[in-house]
């Protein structure tokens, strides 16, 4: 395997009885990258983080994550790796504090990371509250503390920011590019295609257990920018929407000198458009 | 094991579980508190010094009481308040072996089941000479020990602190109710013989009316018996789901 490649799933399949939830996935994951991976409920993401983190076992293909066989994980992989899934838990009885210590002390982490993470996370002030207190984000930001407080390789996220506040996200989305600065991996699952846009170096699009695109954000837009248009909103208020054609190129650009135009948008597809082309169904579902 | 200081965080971490959760530390404080009051009343009743058989009756009530009700409820009970509360998966996908959570798991409700059967011996006020210690201290390790794995047991069935409740009191009934009742009709009594719960008990009785208690080899093969089908129990459960069914 590849030095910087930490993460590569071959011909994964995954059968739960008559139904076929994963079929013929196959992605790679490098160091400093971050891999969207995007579906509606129910198309696999969460199976694929599973699987790949030792929780189930593929039905055929094989998934390695820093050169293991996620079939044979021994616990040492997991000093290794950070899991965040929108039910993690946290233990509610102990404080913000004794629940990122006993996991320094599982990973033998110094102390001083903690107030780091914390710090980092925007919990420090609440570090002696017990974690019951803290609200859906809070707790949310707690989680995510402690799947980085040992710097794994590769972090897991399964819908991280499901449920949150703008601000709360925006202060994780903030987090996890400092992580990707810093080298690490993320794997990221989410049917939230703006969050998918704003982080994601590669994604792959998730249907019905398949993956059906596979790009960057910026390449399967423009891939998907057949019919190219421009959005205009003139001084005079109207909103006028143009295809590209020889004469309305020279109808804007002639606006453009009269400084007509108030505002000039492409109409490239965004990451749920191309979703919508590529399956004819909705992300949110 | 290399990886001792995983072993004891877990242990750290359970300890204030147990520690915070009243509903696990109600068990414990509630058998000192019951083996107290009966012996108050005890001491009403006859106008001040007890009589051997009230001693035993004690002992037998807070012995019982302890093993049963707070070894495997309180260690089953925690393993499913953190399946109810979605920390397991967390601690099984941190590094956290099985042996290591099993290990961790029951040190502090071993030690604590352990230590209030020696309280209530000591409530109880019967003495021991020299010789009986050593065969208290296998048969009430023991049993503690089988109770803990047994609350492993019970943990591993159950889906949250409800359903581990639900499991574990019809064992709880069985294991302690049996011994109680063995006096009281010799087909239970038999069925006691079988049970650690019923050598523990057996041992207390004897000891009160005799001076003495010579362990007899049936009453090993028990003990050491049953540790080993409990712990095969938890065994085969856990290499079946884990400690969770996916």
């Amino acid at each position: 395997m590849e030095q910087n490649v930490l993460l590569q799933l071959t011909h994964i399949s995954k059968r739960y009885k008559t139904e076929l939830a994963l079929k013929d996935i196959g992605m790679t994951l490098h160091k400093g990258e971050i891999l969207g991976f995007l579906g509606p409920s129910g198309a696999g993401k969460t199976t694929t983080i599973k699987i790949i983190t030792g929780q189930l076992k593929p039905t055929s293909g094989e998934a390695k994550i820093l050169g293991t066989d996620s079939s044979n994980l021994d616990a040492s992989i997991y000093e290794k790796i950070g899991v965040v899934s929108d039910n993690s838990g946290i233990y509610e009885r102990m404080s913000v504090w004794q629940n990122l210590s006993i996991f320094a002390k599982i990973w033998r982490v110094k102390q001083s990371r903690i107030e780091e993470v914390l710090k980092q996370v925007g919990l420090y002030e609440h570090r002696k509250k017990p974690a019951a207190k803290l609200s859906k984000g809070q707790g949310q930001r707690l989680v995510l503390a402690r799947a980085v407080l040992h710097k794994p390789k590769i972090l897991f996220l399964d819908e991280p920011t499901g449920g949150l506040d703008p601000s709360t996200a925006v202060s994780i989305h903030r987090m996890l590019t400092d992580l990707k600065k810093e080298g690490m991996a993320i794997f990221l699952t989410t049917h939230n295609m703006e969050e998918a846009t704003k982080l994601c170096d590669h994604v792959a699009l998730l249907y019905q257990g398949k993956i059906v695109e596979f790009g960057t954000p910026k390449e399967l837009c423009l891939k998907y920018n057949r019919k190219k248009e421009y959005r205009l909103l003139l001084h005079d208020g109207r909103e006028e929407t143009f295809g590209q054609t020889p004469e309305n190129v020279q109808k804007i650009a002639e606006w453009m000198q009269q400084d007509k135009i108030e505002s000039i948008h492409s109409c490239e597809p965004t990451l749920e458009h191309v979703f919508l082309q590529v399956t004819g169904a909705s992300l949110n579902v | 094991m290399g990886n001792f200081h995983k072993l004891l965080a877990v242990a750290q971490m359970k300890w204030i579980g147990i520690t915070k959760n009243p509903v696990i530390m109600t068990g414990p404080l509630f058998t000192v508190g019951m083996v107290y009051v009966y012996k108050i009343i005890y001491q009403m009743a006859v106008g001040g010094k007890l009589t051997p058989g009230m001693m035993t009756l004690l002992l037998n009530l807070g012995l019982t009481m302890n093993v049963c009700g707070d070894g495997f409820m309180m260690v089953g009970t925690a393993i499913a308040e953190e399946k109810e509360k979605h920390t397991l998966r967390v601690l099984m996908t941190s590094s956290v072996t099985g042996i290591q959570y099993f290990i961790g798991s029951i040190f502090f409700p071993f030690l604590i089941t352990a230590g209030i059967n020696f309280a209530v011996l000591l409530i109880s006020g019967l003495r021991m000479s020299g010789e009986f210690v050593p065969v208290f201290l296998f048969v009430s390790l023991t049993a503690s020990l089988i109770s803990c794995v047994i609350g492993m047991i019970v943990g591993i069935c159950a889906k949250n602190q409800m359903s581990a409740s639900l499991v574990g009191t019809p064992l709880m009934m069985v294991f302690m109710m049996i011994p109680l009742l063995g006096s009281l009709s010799d087909g239970l009594k038999r069925i006691s013989g079988f049970l650690f719960t019923g050598v523990l008990s057996e041992l207390a009785g004897a000891y009160a009316a005799e001076g003495s208690y010579t362990l007899q080899p049936l009453a090993v093969a028990v003990l050491v018996g049953e540790l080993v089908i409990s712990v095969l129990v938890f065994l085969i459960l856990y290499r079946k789901n884990g400690y969770e069914k996916d």
